[in-house]
C-alpha cells in the first residue's frame, strides 16, 4: 500500500492520478511519422487548406486593400498606406469603443463562466428534474438573439416596463436601464452573461464529466476539505477546458455585434459602443470603408494576440 | 490514468492557431463580405428583362402589390420586368456588391440618397428622358409642388421620386382634454403644453434615438429647419453653428430639463415609440403618416396638429422624397425608361389599396377617395406638403453626403447627447456635431 500525505496525494490528483498508481509522468513522447502518413495527411488536409484561403484568404486581402485606399464599398479609391490606421488611432471614439470593449469582454468572459462554473457543479450533484434543469438552461444560447434581444427590451427599455416598475415598486426609484450611459453599459454586459452562461455550463460540464470520481474520494481520505478539492483538483482538472471556453468566449465577446446593436444600437451617446459596432457603423452609416475595416483589422490582431497568450496557458496547464 | 490524455493528442498549436485566424477573422468579414442578395445574373438579365429590386415599405401586401405591378410591365420588343424585395438590414452593401459584380438591378428603389451615391460612383442613369415622357403623357404636370426640384442635379434628374415620407407633428386629443390645454402654435405654447401634459402623466414632445430609430435625429433637424436654419446653407456648405440652429438646439434642451421629452427616449425603439402613443403616454411629437394605423389606434384621438411656427415667424418641417433610380447596367435603357414610366402610372394602385404609409408624390392620388376619406392625409396634404424641405435644407438639391447626415454617427450622437441632456450646451454639442459629420463627408 502506498502511504500519501494530503499535499503529494493532491499534486497527484491535479494530474489525475489515483492514489497508489503507477505514477508516471506524463511521457514527452514524440511519434515520428512515416513519409507515407505525411503524405496522406497532406492530402487529406490540401482541400481544408484550400478551401480556407478561399473563404478567409481573399476577404482578408480584399480587406487589407480597402483598410489602406480611401474608397468606398464599389470604388477602392486612392493608396493612402497607414493614414486610416493613425486616423483610427488617434480618435476618442476608438478608445471609447476599445475600453468598453475591454470591460465588455472581461465581463462577457468570466461573468459566464462564472455562473456557467456554479451552475455546471449545481448539475453534477443529484438534484430533482436535473435533466429538464439542464434543457431549460440551455434556452439562453438557444433562442436567437434577435428573440431575446426583443425580451429584454420589453423588459427594461421603458420607465413602464417590468424590471423598473418592480425597481419602482421597491421604492428605488426608476432607473432607466437603457437611457442612462452607465446603466446601459452594465445592461448589456449582464444580457452577454446571460447569453452566453450555457455554452460556459456545456463545456464545464463535459470537463467534469471526463474526471475520475476516485480522485475526490483519495483526497478526501488524504484529509482535503470541499474548498481544497475545489481549488487543488477540480479548477486544475478544467482547466484546460477552462482556457479554451476562455479564449472562445473572448472572441465571441469581441466580436460580438448583435448582442448590442439590437438592444441599445451602441447608444446612449456611444455607451455601448465596441469596436465591432463602431466598425459597421463607419463603414455602413458613414460610409468610411477605410477607416471602418482598419478597426476590424486592429481588432484581428488583438484578437490573435490574446488567443495565443491563452493557448500558452492551455500548453502550459497540460504540461504541468 | 491521465484523464486528459486523449484531448492532448487531438489539439495541435496549428490547428488551434488556425481555428483562432479564422474565428478571429469574422469581423473582417463581417465588415467587406458582399451581400446575398446579389446573385441572379448581371445586367438585369437577357432577353430584355428589367430587374426592379425594391424595398419593404409598408407590410408584406404592398410588396405583393408592387410584384404584381411590376410584372404587369409589358415594353416594346418584349420587354419584361422581375421583381425583387432588398431588405433594409444591410441594403447599401447588398447594392453595392451587386453593383459591383455586375449583377444589380436595372431599376430599383432604395435609401433616400441612395441614387446620389451610386451617380456619385457613375453608376447611375439620368432620368431626363423619363420627365420628358412624363411631360408627354401628363403625368409631370401632375406633381405635388416641389417634389421633383430636388434631384435634378447638373447632370440631369438622378432619380424620380415616388412617395414622401413626411414627419408631421400629431396629439391625442383627448390629452389635450384632459390636460385643459390649447394645441401649440408656436414653442412658447408648445413649451407650455408640454409642462401640462406632464402633469396628466403624458410627454409632450414624443421622440426616440434608440437602436435603429431615427426619429430622434429627425426631430433635431425638424427643429431647426422649423426655426429656418438646417444643417447647410444656400450654397450648400456645412453650417450647423448658424444662431437659428443654436436657437433651436437650446429650445430642446428645455423641453428635456423640463421633463417634456421622456429621459428614456434616448433609447426607444420604434416600436417603443409606438407603444407609447398607443398606451396614451404621447401627447405631441413628431412622426411620419398613418400613424393611427401604425399604432393601431383608429379610433380618431390620434390627429394631425397644426405646423407650428418658429421664433423668427418660419414654419417648416422635413420630408425624404423616397425615390426609384435606374442603373447604368440595364439590358436596354430604353426598356428601363418605358418600365419607370410605367411603374410611376400604376402608383395610384397601391393608395387606393391603402397599403403605403407616405404621401403619394401625384396630386391626382391626393384627390381619391380611398386617400382623400381620411382628414389626417388631407391636412398633411395641404397643411404640411407646402413646407416641408428635405435634409439639404438651407440648400436645394439632395447629394450623396446626406446618406452620412442620415443615420450617421454625427448626428446620432448629437441627438443623443440633447435628448439625455449631455450636452453641455446647445453650441458646443453643434461643434461635435459639425466636426464629426466633416470628418466623415466627402469633400
Amino acid at each position: 500500500m502506498t502511504s500519501t500525505t494530503a499535499p503529494s496525494g493532491l499534486s497527484r490528483a491535479r494530474r489525475g492520478l489515483a492514489p497508489g498508481g503507477p505514477g508516471a509522468s506524463p511521457g514527452k513522447r514524440k511519434s515520428k511519422l512515416s513519409a507515407q502518413t505525411t503524405k496522406t495527411f497532406f492530402w487529406l488536409l490540401l482541400p481544408s487548406v484550400v478551401l480556407l484561403v478561399l473563404i478567409h484568404g481573399y476577404p482578408l486581402i480584399h480587406a487589407a486593400v480597402q483598410a489602406t485606399h480611401d474608397g468606398d464599398l464599389l470604388q477602392t479609391g486612392n493608396f493612402v498606406g497607414g493614414e486610416n490606421f493613425a486616423n483610427v488611432l488617434s480618435s476618442p471614439a476608438f478608445w471609447k469603443a476599445a475600453q468598453f470593449t475591454l470591460w465588455f469582454t472581461i465581463v462577457g468572459v468570466f461573468g459566464s463562466w462564472l455562473v456557467g462554473l456554479g451552475l455546471a457543479l449545481l448539475l453534477r450533484t443529484k438534484i430533482p428534474a436535473g435533466n429538464t434543469f439542464k434543457v431549460l438552461l440551455l434556452l439562453p444560447w438557444v433562442v436567437p438573439i434577435v428573440v431575446s434581444s426583443t425580451a429584454w427590451n420589453w423588459l427594461v427599455a421603458t420607465p413602464d416596463s417590468l424590471i423598473p416598475s418592480i425597481f419602482r415598486g421597491l421604492g428605488l426609484g426608476t432607473p432607466l436601464f437603457l437611457a442612462d450611459p452607465t446603466l446601459a453599459s452594465i445592461t448589456v454586459m449582464v444580457f452577454k452573461v446571460w447569453v452566453s452562461f450555457p455554452f460556459m455550463m456545456m463545456m464545464i460540464s463535459a470537463a467534469l464529466a471526463s474526471v475520475d470520481t476516485t480522485v475526490y474520494e483519495a483526497a478526501s481520505m488524504d484529509g482535503a476539505s470541499r474548498w481544497q478539492q475545489f481549488t487543488q483538483i477540480t479548477l486544475p482538472l478544467i482547466a484546460r477546458s477552462t482556457y479554451i471556453s476562455w479564449i472562445l468566449m473572448t472572441i465571441f465577446c469581441v466580436n460580438d455585434f448583435p448582442t448590442i446593436y439590437l438592444l441599445t444600437g451602441g447608444g446612449p451617446v456611444s455607451a455601448t459602443t465596441s469596436l465591432v459596432v463602431l466598425a459597421y457603423r463607419t463603414v455602413f452609416q458613414d460610409f468610411a470603408t477605410g477607416p471602418g475595416v482598419a478597426i476590424a483589422f486592429l481588432m484581428t490582431m488583438t484578437l490573435v494576440v490574446i488567443s495565443v497568450i491563452l493557448y500558452r496557458q492551455i500548453r502550459k496547464s497540460s504540461v504541468e | 490514468m491521465n484523464v486528459q490524455s486523449t484531448a492532448n493528442k487531438a489539439f495541435s498549436r496549428r490547428g488551434f492557431l488556425g481555428l483562432t485566424a479564422a474565428a478571429a477573422s469574422v469581423p473582417l468579414l463581417a465588415a467587406c463580405g458582399g451581400g446575398s442578395a446579389s446573385q441572379g445574373g448581371g445586367g438585369g438579365g437577357a432577353g430584355g428583362t428589367i430587374k426592379f429590386w425594391d424595398m419593404p415599405w409598408a407590410t408584406p401586401a404592398y410588396n405583393d402589390s408592387a410584384k404584381k405591378i411590376a410584372e404587369g410591365f409589358s415594353g416594346a420588343n418584349s420587354a419584361k420586368a422581375n421583381y425583387q424585395i432588398i431588405q433594409w438590414n444591410n441594403f447599401y452593401q447588398t447594392f453595392s456588391s451587386a453593383i459591383a459584380s455586375k449583377t444589380g438591378p436595372a431599376v430599383s428603389t432604395g435609401g433616400g440618397f441612395q441614387a446620389f451615391q451610386f451617380d456619385q460612383q457613375g453608376q447611375i442613369a439620368y432620368a431626363d428622358k423619363v420627365i420628358e415622357k412624363m411631360k408627354a403623357n401628363g403625368q409631370f404636370d401632375d406633381f405635388l409642388p416641389g417634389v421633383l426640384d430636388p434631384f435634378k442635379s447638373d447632370k440631369g434628374y438622378v432619380a424620380v421620386p415616388w412617395q414622401l415620407d413626411m414627419r408631421v407633428f400629431w396629439y391625442r386629443k383627448s390629452l389635450f382634454e384632459k390636460a385643459g390645454v390649447s394645441l401649440p402654435t408656436d414653442w412658447p405654447s408648445l413649451l407650455e403644453a408640454g409642462k401640462a401634459l406632464k402633469k396628466v402623466g403624458a410627454f409632450g414632445f414624443a421622440t426616440g434615438a434608440g437602436s435603429g430609430n431615427n426619429y430622434g435625429n429627425h426631430s433635431m433637424i425638424m427643429m431647426m429647419v422649423n426655426n429656418g436654419g438646417g444643417v447647410w446653407n444656400k450654397n450648400g456648405e456645412l453650417d450647423l453653428l448658424n444662431d437659428r440652429n443654436v436657437e433651436a438646439m437650446e429650445f430642446v434642451l428645455e423641453l428635456v430639463s423640463n421633463g417634456i421629452i421622456d429621459p428614456a427616449a434616448v433609447s426607444y425603439t420604434t416600436d417603443n415609440m409606438s407603444a407609447q402613443w398607443k398606451d396614451g403616454k404621447a401627447g405631441f411629437g413628431l412622426f411620419q403618416v398613418n400613424v393611427p394605423q401604425r399604432v393601431g389606434d383608429t379610433s380618431g384621438d390620434l390627429l394631425v396638429a397644426d405646423p407650428i411656427t418658429g421664433p423668427h415667424g418660419d414654419k417648416a418641417t422635413i420630408v425624404f422624397p423616397n425615390n426609384i433610380m435606374m442603373y447604368k447596367n440595364t439590358p436596354s435603357q430604353e426598356a428601363s425608361e418605358e418600365f419607370l414610366v410605367y411603374y410611376m402610372g400604376q402608383l395610384k394602385e397601391l393608395w387606393k389599396q391603402k397599403l403605403m404609409s407616405a404621401l403619394p408624390v401625384f396630386k391626382s392620388i391626393t384627390e381619391t377617395p380611398e386617400f382623400a376619406n381620411d382628414p389626417n392625409n388631407v391636412k398633411i396634404v395641404k397643411d404640411w406638403q407646402p413646407i416641408a424641405k428635405t435634409f439639404a435644407s438651407q440648400g436645394s438639391t439632395l447629394n450623396a453626403n446626406l446618406a452620412a447626415l442620415d443615420g450617421g454617427q454625427a448626428l446620432n450622437q448629437f441627438s443623443q447627447s440633447i435628448l439625455t441632456g449631455q450636452a453641455k450646451d446647445a453650441k458646443s454639442a453643434l461643434q461635435t456635431f459639425q466636426s464629426g459629420l466633416e470628418s466623415v463627408l466627402k469633400k
